[in-house]
């Protein structure tokens, strides 16, 4: 058993095309990829920022104030537009990035004019800050006004504030910060962890079925003198332990690459989060993978050896992704909770105790129901997986 | 010494609308099942090479992996020294030495790792697995590429790798299935001469072939099979004889039909 799988680890160890799909992809590509995005998205907002925006005024000499402020503000340039231009099209056609139009009512008093409605035209389907940028003008002259006109009312200050919102609603929380912290990211972390030790096994188990059965080398694998379940089982742990080694990687990736580019924006908060979860907790949670990657893995082990090609086989497994998705949705819907039935159903209870070893309220009495239903349906798997093996038609098709 | 007597295997046909023409017209086309060995029987002793013969389609390929243990025969016996072969095949299968016609080798290992895996595989140890491979690598000329990966080796390495593989435990019968097809001449007598060095060492072997060249050169024993039978049995003189002018006469006499037939 342990030859097989010695010489099967070798094997992958050897192939450039896995170790890439399993190690460079998630420590290097994907962290480059989402990195390039960001410094793209990054670099596209600032230009944003700092472009110079032409603008035209209607109704300008009413707003004096607003029209000297833009004229100073560096970014941005006046455009005498004729009094009888179409503003819709003059914009369109690219000659002024934006028009303003200042009402009739504008004035310096609230309490005379009312609510003043300047509008803005634009074309807002591109990326640009002009809303935001000219917020930041007229911003300021609304305030001064609002000041102004307290200062009328003769109003003091916790009048002023009461005036602005009457009423405050303060959330008080009584769960901890992990709780609710935990509890907004632990129903995705169990998806995120299945799929990648669902794909880190396919890469293998495609080839240690199907690839040998390509290869021609089963036949000779199948006439020589070792039993038929060590057989399958050097195969079947070749599967998990590529499965959760790839899942391992890509977490820990993800971790340094989110500290390195995080780099002290957040990083109190996640590492005070991280260290409130104990190392049990940690351990706990690999260790319930072990049995979900058995369950994978044999499934796995079972579409490959049936399969006739490489092909075949990644045919079959493709639609394993959607299926493992049901089962953490479960987790995820309002109601689920790990305790009575749903503590027994494979994978849901998985993701759920995943979840509640985030949280840190975990009820550990139910981690037997998890082992012992997500032991039993990988021991049965893994059962049918070695009768697959004996069975000339799957072999031989 | 290996004996095998009306060996028979059938095969379930899923969809027997999908079988070609030819296959539908097939008389061991019987119902759902394929019968594609019917009654094979033949004896091989020590010291002896059989040359299985017969078209293709046939059932040379399925008798011969029923004899490496890979199919289970639905009837008949092999016996292979004393040792039941369908009853207790870990057993046989440490005996046998076979090498499939559509074998492969591990790309991503060299030679000797091929070699030495099926080797560990067999139970033996390391070292009596090096001496073996140095031994077979002398005879099969494999020096040059054995501590190659096996991925760029040419057909005629990879046949000899695949041949050095079939014998590392030393097995007590020799099974070839159509081991020279698709060789150069080179490794053809390579081939052909170790299986002479076998049959000198005591060791018998059965072998399919098509080129009854090599059966010429190196069979005690021919055996015929058509549609799943055993139509001829008997050594390579007797064979001979059903028509002197040659081997390829003989042959189509065998299978009940003239040359004249073949157009």
């Amino acid at each position: 058993m342990w030859l097989v799988f010695l010489k099967e680890i070798k094997e992958l160890v050897r192939d450039k095309k896995t170790l890439f799909f399993m190690i460079a992809l998630p420590m290097i590509v994907f962290p480059l990829i989402i990195g390039g995005v960001a410094w793209f998205s990054g670099k596209a907002l600032q230009e944003a920022q700092t472009k110079t925006l032409s603008y035209s005024i209607v109704g300008a000499e009413r707003a004096p104030q607003i029209a000297e402020q833009l004229n100073t503000e560096n970014g941005f340039e006046a455009i005498t537009m004729s009094a009888d231009t179409d503003f819709k099209g003059w914009i369109k056609s690219e000659q002024a990035d934006f028009v303003i139009v200042i009402p009739e009512n504008y004035g310096e008093n609230p309490l005379q004019t009312g609510q003043i409605k300047i509008q803005v035209y634009l074309n807002d389907a591109n990326l640009n800050m002009v809303e935001s940028r000219l917020n930041k003008i007229v911003d300021d002259i609304a305030e001064q006004n609002q000041q102004r006109a307290f200062e009328a009312l003769e109003l003091n200050a916790s009048q002023q504030q009461a005036l602005i919102e009457p009423i405050v609603l303060e959330k008080v929380d009584i769960a901890d910060k992990r709780e609710s912290i935990g509890h907004k990211i632990g129903g995705f972390i169990p998806y995120f962890i299945f799929i990648l030790c669902l794909q880190g096994a396919m890469i293998p188990a495609t080839d240690l079925g199907a690839g040998e059965k390509e290869r021609g080398t089963l036949e000779t694998l199948l006439i020589s003198p070792i039993e038929r379940h060590k057989l399958v089982l050097g195969k079947f742990i070749t599967i998990g332990f590529a499965g959760v080694v790839s899942a391992l990687v890509t977490v820990a990736s993800m971790a340094i690459w989110g500290i390195v580019l995080s780099q002290g924006m957040a990083i109190e908060l996640v590492a005070e989060f991280m260290g409130s979860i104990s190392i049990i907790d940690f351990i706990l949670m690999f260790l319930m993978l072990v049995p979900v990657v058995a369950i994978f893995a044999a499934v796995l082990l079972s579409l490959s050896i049936y399969a006739r090609t490489f092909k075949e086989a990644q045919g079959y497994m493709t639609p394993l992704v959607m299926v493992v998705i049901v089962p953490v949705v479960l987790s995820m819907l309002p109601g689920v909770e790990l305790k009575g039935g749903w503590a027994w159903v494979p994978l849901t209870n998985v993701a759920l105790a995943i979840r509640e070893l985030i949280k840190g309220t975990m009820d550990y009495m139910q981690l037997v129901a998890i082992f012992g239903s997500t032991a039993i349906i990988a021991g049965i798997l893994l059962g049918f997986c070695v009768y697959w093996f004996n069975k000339e038609k799957v072999l031989f098709r | 010494m290996i004996s095998i007597s009306h060996l028979a295997k059938k095969f379930a046909v899923e969809n027997p609308k999908k079988l070609s023409e030819q296959e539908k017209k097939d008389p061991r086309l019987k119902g759902k099942f394929f019968h594609s060995v019917k009654d094979v029987s033949f004896t091989c002793d020590k010291g002896e090479v059989l040359g299985l013969l017969g078209p293709n389609g046939a059932g040379k390929t399925t008798t011969l992996r029923m004899l490496s243990t890979a199919l289970k025969p639905d009837g008949g016996e092999i016996v292979l020294e004393g040792v039941n072969v369908v009853r207790d095949p870990l057993l046989a299968r440490k005996k046998i030495g076979f090498l499939s016609g559509s074998t492969g080798l591990y790309g991503k290992l060299t030679g000797r790792e091929n070699i030495t895996y099926f080797g560990q595989l067999h139970g033996m140890q390391l070292q009596a697995i090096q001496q073996k491979i140095n031994e077979l690598a002398d005879t099969l000329d494999l020096h040059s590429f054995l501590d190659r990966r096996c991925a760029n080796y040419s057909t005629g390495m990879k046949q000899r790798i695949a041949i050095a593989r079939t014998v590392v435990h030393e097995p007590k019968v020799v099974i070839l299935d159509e081991p020279t097809t698709g060789l150069d001449i080179m490794a053809t007598q390579t081939v052909l001469n170790f299986i002479r060095g076998l049959k000198n060492q005591g060791v018998p072997v059965i072998f399919s072939t098509h080129h009854l060249a090599e059966v010429d050169e190196l069979c005690d024993r021919v055996s015929v099979i058509n549609h799943g039978l055993t139509e001829f049995d008997d050594t390579i003189a007797a064979f001979r004889e059903l028509a002197p002018q040659s081997l390829h006469q003989a042959f189509l006499h065998t299978l009940k039909q003239d040359v004249s037939s073949c157009g």
